[in-house]
C-alpha cells in the first residue's frame, strides 16, 4: 500500500529517533524528573508525603517549562541544516514532493515522538498516583493530568517549530546548536524573569491587558498560565500567572494560534532557503 | 523537439544577485548517451544541475527534460529522472534496505525492486546492517542504486567515482553502460578525466558560467587543435633518414596534427621500414587543460 510521503518522512523521524536512543534517552528524564518531583518533592520540607494536586501540577509544570522546550529544540534543529549538509535536503526537493510535505513529515514525526515521550513519562507517574494516591480524587486526577500533558505537548510542538526557524535560518549544524541555546535562554529563562519581574513590581503603567499580552507573546508563559489558571498557588509569583484574566479556552486558543503561525514562518523560510 | 533527445538546453542564463552563475548555455544529450560535464570548481555545474532537476528556475532560457517543457511543468512525478549529489552523506542509523526503502516509498515504488537493486548492487548481505558500517564504495553503490530506484530516463550523476578505488569505480561505469543501452540518457559531472573518458559520448566544458566547448571527444580535439604524438624507440634513426620530419619532433615525439597523421605513418612504414610505434590522441584531461589555459589567457588579457 502507498503512504503519503508525509507519512514516510515522519516514520522515517520516528525510526531515526528510536535507532539513536533518543526517545529512550529522553523518556528517561522525563520520567526521572516527574517521579522525583511527585513523590520525593517533599524531602525538601522535612518530610515524606505526596503533595496536593495543583501544588503537585505547579511543580511540575515549573519543572517542565525549563526541560521540554530544550528537548523538543534539541530534536529538530538539526530538521534541515543537518540534512542540507548530508547532501541529503538537495536529494528529497529533488524527488516529486513538496517542500511543504517535508516540511509537515517532519513537523508530525518530531511531534509523535516528543507527545510519546511526555504522555509515557507524565502518564506512568498519572498511573503511580491513581495506584498509591488515596487522597487524591481519580477524575479530577485524569483532568489535571490530561490538561498537563496535553498542554506539555502543545508546549513541545512550538518549540520543534523555533527548532526548524533556528535550522533553517542556520548555515552550520555547530552554529545551529548554539542559536538553539539562545532561543532557549531567551524564551525560557530571560523573558520569563523579565514577566515575573515585572508582575512582582506591580508597576503602575502595566495594567492587565499588557500584562496579559506579555503572557500571550511567550508559549513557555502560556504553559505556566494554562496548568496554574484558577488555582490557588499561594502568594508567590506563580499565583500572578493563577490570576491571569484570560480564560482557559482563550489560552489553548493563543497556544494553537502560536502553532499556525510558527508552521507558516517555518513553511515560508523553507520555501526561500536557497539551495 | 525530437523524442530522442532525453534533455536539452538553450541559451541558459542564471544568476544569483549581482552574480553571473551560468552565461548563455546550450546542450543536447541524447537517450543513450552520456555527457561529461566538466568544469573548475564554481564554473557553474552544480547550478546547471540544479536548474537541470527543477530546484532553480534559470534566469533566461528553456530546459526541455524527456520531452516536457520544465517552466511549464505542473508535477514533477511525471519525470523518470535520477539524482546522485555530490558526498551525500545518507542517513547513518538507518541501515541499507532502510534507506532504499524510504528513498522507494517516497517515489511510490514498491519493496520488490529495493530488493532487486541491493541484489545487483552486491548488497544484500549488508542490507540490514546500519550505514555507518558501510565502506565509501558500498554507500556509494547504495546511492546509484537510489538514483535509479525509478528506472530513469535521465540520470545526473555529481561526481560518483569520488574516493572510490578503480574496481568501484569500474563497476559504476558499468551499471551506466547498462543504463545507456536501455536508452537512460545520462550527464555526469566530474573531476575524473581520465576515469570518465572513456564512457561518454560528448563531453560540457565550463569555465565561469561560460561553455568553453562542447561536442563528442573527437570534436573537441579537432576543435582544439591539439596533436596526436607520434613514439617510437626509433624515432631518431627515422628522422635521419628523413629530415623533414624535424620540425614535427618536440622532446622525443612527432606532434601530427589531423592532415599529417596518415602522410607521417605512410612514410615512416614505406620509406623507414618502422613499424613499431604508437599512436596517443589528445586526452581529454590534455584537452581540458588547453581550454582552461584558454579561458585563463583571455581573463589575464581583459
Amino acid at each position: 500500500m502507498l503512504m503519503s510521503p508525509v507519512c514516510v518522512i515522519a516514520k522515517k523521524e520516528i525510526q531515526d529517533s528510536l535507532r539513536n536512543r533518543w526517545v529512550l534517552f529522553i523518556s528517561l528524564i522525563f520520567l526521572i524528573l516527574s517521579l522525583s518531583v511527585t513523590f520525593a518533592g517533599s524531602a525538601v520540607a522535612g518530610h515524606l508525603s505526596l503533595p496536593e494536586l495543583n501544588a503537585l501540577i505547579s511543580s511540575l509544570s515549573t519543572i517542565s517549562v525549563f526541560i521540554i522546550p530544550l528537548a523538543a529544540m534539541l530534536a529538530s534543529y538539526d530538521a534541515f541544516v543537518g540534512e542540507d549538509e548530508s547532501g541529503t535536503l538537495l536529494l528529497l526537493l529533488s524527488y516529486p514532493i513538496s517542500r511543504t510535505q517535508i516540511l509537515m513529515g517532519k513537523l508530525v514525526g518530531h511531534s509523535l515522538i516528543m507527545s510519546a515521550t511526555i504522555s509515557f513519562a507524565f502518564g506512568v507517574t498519572l498511573v503511580l498516583l491513581l495506584l498509591l494516591g488515596d487522597n487524591y480524587q481519580p477524575q479530577l486526577l485524569l483532568v489535571q493530568f490530561g490538561q498537563f500533558i496535553f498542554s506539555s505537548i502543545l508546549l513541545a510542538i512550538a518549540f520543534i517549530l523555533l527548532g526548524y526557524i533556528v535550522s533553517l535560518k542556520s548555515s552550520e549544524k555547530a552554529k545551529a546548536v548554539a542559536s538553539v541555546l539562545l532561543v532557549w535562554f531567551m524564551f525560557v529563562l530571560i523573558y520569563d524573569l523579565l514577566l515575573l519581574t515585572i508582575l512582582v513590581a506591580d508597576l503602575s503603567f502595566f495594567n492587565q491587558y499588557i500584562i496579559n499580552a506579555l503572557i500571550a507573546l511567550n508559549p513557555t508563559d502560556l504553559y505556566r498560565a494554562i496548568n496554574l489558571i484558577g488555582m490557588e498557588t499561594g502568594n508567590g509569583s506563580l499565583a500572578l500567572f493563577a490570576s491571569s484574566a484570560w480564560g482557559l479556552s482563550a489560552l489553548y486558543g493563543i497556544m494553537l494560534l502560536w502553532l499556525v503561525i510558527l508552521v507558516v514562518i517555518t513553511g515560508q523560510m523553507f520555501k526561500r532557503r536557497s539551495l | 523537439m525530437s523524442a530522442s533527445i532525453a534533455v536539452s538546453a538553450s541559451n541558459i542564463r542564471h544568476h544569483y544577485a549581482d552574480f553571473q552563475a551560468l552565461d548563455d548555455i546550450s546542450f543536447a544529450v541524447e537517450r543513450g548517451q552520456t555527457m561529461a560535464l566538466l568544469g573548475h570548481n564554481g564554473a557553474g555545474k552544480s547550478t546547471l544541475i540544479k536548474i537541470l532537476l527543477g530546484l532553480i528556475k534559470p534566469s533566461e532560457g528553456r530546459v526541455n527534460v524527456l520531452g516536457k517543457d520544465l517552466s511549464s511543468l505542473r508535477n514533477r512525478a511525471d519525470l523518470k529522472m535520477g539524482y546522485l549529489p555530490e558526498n551525500v552523506s545518507f542517513y547513518d542509523k538507518l541501515t541499507g534496505k532502510e534507506i532504499l526503502n524510504y528513498f522507494a516509498a517516497l517515489k511510490g515504488i514498491g519493496k520488490v525492486r529495493v530488493e532487486q537493486l541491493l541484489q545487483e548492487f552486491g548488497l544484500e548481505y549488508a542490507q540490514d546492517r546500519t550505514l555507518k558500517t558501510y565502506s565509501k564504495g558500498m554507500k556509494q553503490r547504495l546511492g546509484f542504486a537510489q538514483a535509479i530506484l525509478s528506472r530513469p530516463e535521465l540520470l545526473l550523476l555529481d561526481e560518483p567515482t569520488v574516493g572510490l578505488d578503480p574496481v568501484a569505480s569500474k563497476f559504476l561505469y558499468s551499471k551506466i553502460d547498462e543504463l545507456k543501452q536501455q536508452g537512460c540518457g545520462v550527464i555526469v559531472c566530474t573531476h575524473e578525466l581520465s576515469l570518465i573518458e572513456n564512457n561518454i559520448d560528448m563531453a560540457l566544458i565550463l569555465a565561469k558560467g561560460k561553455a568553453l566547448a562542447a561536442g563528442s571527444l573527437s570534436d573537441l580535439r579537432a576543435a582544439s587543435g591539439l596533436k596526436t604524438r607520434l613514439t617510437s624507440p626509433q624515432l631518431l634513426e627515422a628522422i635521419a633518414l628523413q629530415p623533414q620530419l624535424t620540425s614535427m619532433l618536440c622532446d622525443d615525439a612527432l606532434l601530427l596534427d589531423k592532415q599529417q597523421k596518415s602522410a607521417v605513418v605512410k612514410l615512416l612504414t614505406n620509406q623507414c621500414q618502422l613499424f613499431d610505434f604508437s599512436l596517443k590522441e589528445p586526452a581529454l584531461a590534455e584537452i581540458y587543460h588547453f581550454y582552461m589555459g584558454q579561458c585563463a589567457q583571455v581573463v589575464e588579457v581583459s
